[in-house]
């Protein structure tokens, strides 16, 4: 297995090793910002967003909140809505601080591991 | 003397109740050959403490960096803190080889929808279960298992219970770890982690505005509305903390409202057992030192220390303060030897740890620093109960 792969060392311990397909891979648009090009280069960004199921949450508890603060500023219930919206808020910076650390590639061998991508080879 | 007890999760098939100190249980692998790759059905080996659990409490507002902290905290113990495996995906427990850390939220009375309907915060204590979180507590403190109930953040509901063993250091995390007395008494040690509003304010931002709908309006009305709850209930807990981290905002830069500059205190009770406060070259005065000069060279703003004496809430505490930021290694292993009374076990293990976690919000300033700090004295803490613990079942024996 070191033998086919041209120009790296040997390794002392067999890896399995996959070959990689760049398409099923890229990022989809809404995961990738593009920081504005400075003087000398222009830097691509992959920013992990929150989980589409929390964001949605999240926005529609800042509308609820909104809502129910409109007629009564000090109630209960509108305290209670802006205490949600915070709670959602942190379980999505969770859910983010989770994601960040996750490998596209092992994800989705998990789930299809006959596929080329995730072919392994062990000798 | 530890005592391993073995149980196929998550049942309780083993009842390690009645284990004394002189059983050890050794288990042969007779059966190893047969876990197979991607079955999760193992046999788990846990080892607990002869007699209790040390249990730790640790307290702040929501975004205030409790997870953080837990993440330190548990690096310091070694290895690393996962979700209980095969369970809820949704559990907000922590589980690694020595620490187990259970987060306060479980203990909801109310999920969301109650909450809404009865027009009361997360904060509030009628929407938490203080004689249940007092009960489990205990048990796990006392070295039995417990079917703990889980909140899930992300429903807003409360989920069936999970099976939690007792760990040889157990931490709670929340809002209320020291709000119900009973739950006070348990605790062995006890962090707040103070934030102050500029800060919790940047803080929030930084966290909150990349998320659609929110903007700068949406994040101030949500920290204002809970202010009068967070000052009623969660606020009140830090006079009974033995540590507290104060984050304030710099006093280095004049009119600085960003947050990214923090002036940091640690708060630390005098005349306690088993802890023995940090200090800066001589214990009992008061210092002030800037390291910044000839020997080491900072950029700006650069770094302030400071430690004395002072009385917070009417206790005898010590206070070693830093004000402003690390830029590199060498600032922060200068500093290291200079502050005594670390607890580390050998040279460099508060740079150490610090670099080891250096993407961790904080590690560039006093956060990262008093945390890891804090952290290594939890484990001296640890160490000197249980060996407090083994001498007197020794004295016991020879009795």
């Amino acid at each position: 297995m070191a033998a086919s792969l041209s120009g790296m060392t040997t390794l002392s311990t067999p890896r399995p090793v996959r070959l990689l397909n760049i398409s099923n891979l890229y990022p989809s648009p809404s995961q990738v910002r593009l920081l504005p090009c400075g003087a000398r280069r222009c830097t691509r960004l992959v920013v992990r967003s929150t989980p589409s199921e929390i964001a949605n949450k999240v926005s529609e508890s800042i509308k609820n909140a909104e809502e129910t603060c409109a007629d009564d500023p000090k109630a209960g219930e509108c305290v209670a809505a802006w205490d949600e919206v915070e709670e959602l808020s942190a379980a999505a910076s969770h859910a983010r601080d989770k994601n960040k650390g996750k490998d596209p590639l092992e994800e989705y061998c998990k789930d299809n591991p006959e596929t080329n991508e995730c072919r392994t080879y062990e000798d | 003397m530890a005592i391993c007890t073995v149980h196929t999760t998550p049942s309780l098939s083993m009842p390690n109740t009645h284990l004394h100190q002189r059983q050890v249980i050794f288990f042969t692998s007779a059966r190893r050959n047969q876990f197979f790759r991607g079955q999760n059905r193992a046999f788990t080996v846990s080892c607990s403490a002869d007699a209790k659990t040390v249990v730790i409490g640790l307290a702040a507002d929501s975004g205030c960096g409790k997870s953080t902290f837990m993440r330190r905290l548990t690096s310091v113990f070694g290895g690393a803190a996962e979700p209980p495996k095969g369970g809820n995906p949704d559990s907000n427990t922590l589980i690694s080889d020595t620490t187990t850390v259970i987060c306060l939220d479980d203990y909801h009375s109310l999920d969301r929808t109650g909450r809404k309907e009865k027009g009361v915060t997360a904060l509030d204590p009628r929407a938490n279960d203080f004689d249940l979180m007092y009960e489990q507590v205990k048990a796990l403190k006392e070295g039995k298992a417990v079917d703990k109930p889980i909140y899930n953040h992300v429903t807003g509901l409360l989920d069936p219970p999970e099976v939690i063993q007792p760990p040889k250091i157990l931490v709670i995390e929340g809002l209320h770890p020291m709000f119900d007395e009973r739950v006070r008494d348990l605790l062995d040690f006890s962090i707040y982690l103070d934030i102050s509003n500029e800060v919790k304010f940047a803080w929030k931002i930084q966290r909150d505005m990349a998320e659609r709908g929110h903007s700068l309006e949406s994040i101030k009305a949500s920290i204002e509305a809970r202010k009068p709850d967070f000052d009623a209930f969660i606020d009140p807990q830090k006079k009974y903390a033995d540590a507290v981290i104060e984050v304030l905002p710099t006093q280095l830069i004049p009119g600085d409202n960003e947050g990214k500059v923090l002036r940091v205190r640690l708060i630390q009770k005098e005349g306690l057992k088993h802890f023995s406060p940090v200090y800066l070259f001589d214990e009992g005065s008061t210092i002030s030192w800037i390291p910044c000069g000839r020997k080491l060279t900072c950029s700006y703003p650069g770094i302030k220390f400071a430690y004395g004496p002072e009385t917070y809430f009417s206790n005898e505490v010590s206070v070693l303060e830093m004000d402003g930021q690390f830029d590199r290694l060498d600032e922060l292993i200068y500093v290291e030897s200079h502050l005594s009374n670390l607890s580390s076990k050998f040279y460099g293990e508060v740079t150490q740890q610090m670099l080891k976690h250096s993407d961790f919000p904080g590690s560039n300033n006093g956060t990262g620093l008093f945390q890891t700090i804090i952290g290594l004295k939890i484990r001296d803490l640890y160490e000197q109960i249980v060996a407090e613990r083994a001498t007197a079942t020794a004295e016991a024996a020879k009795v």
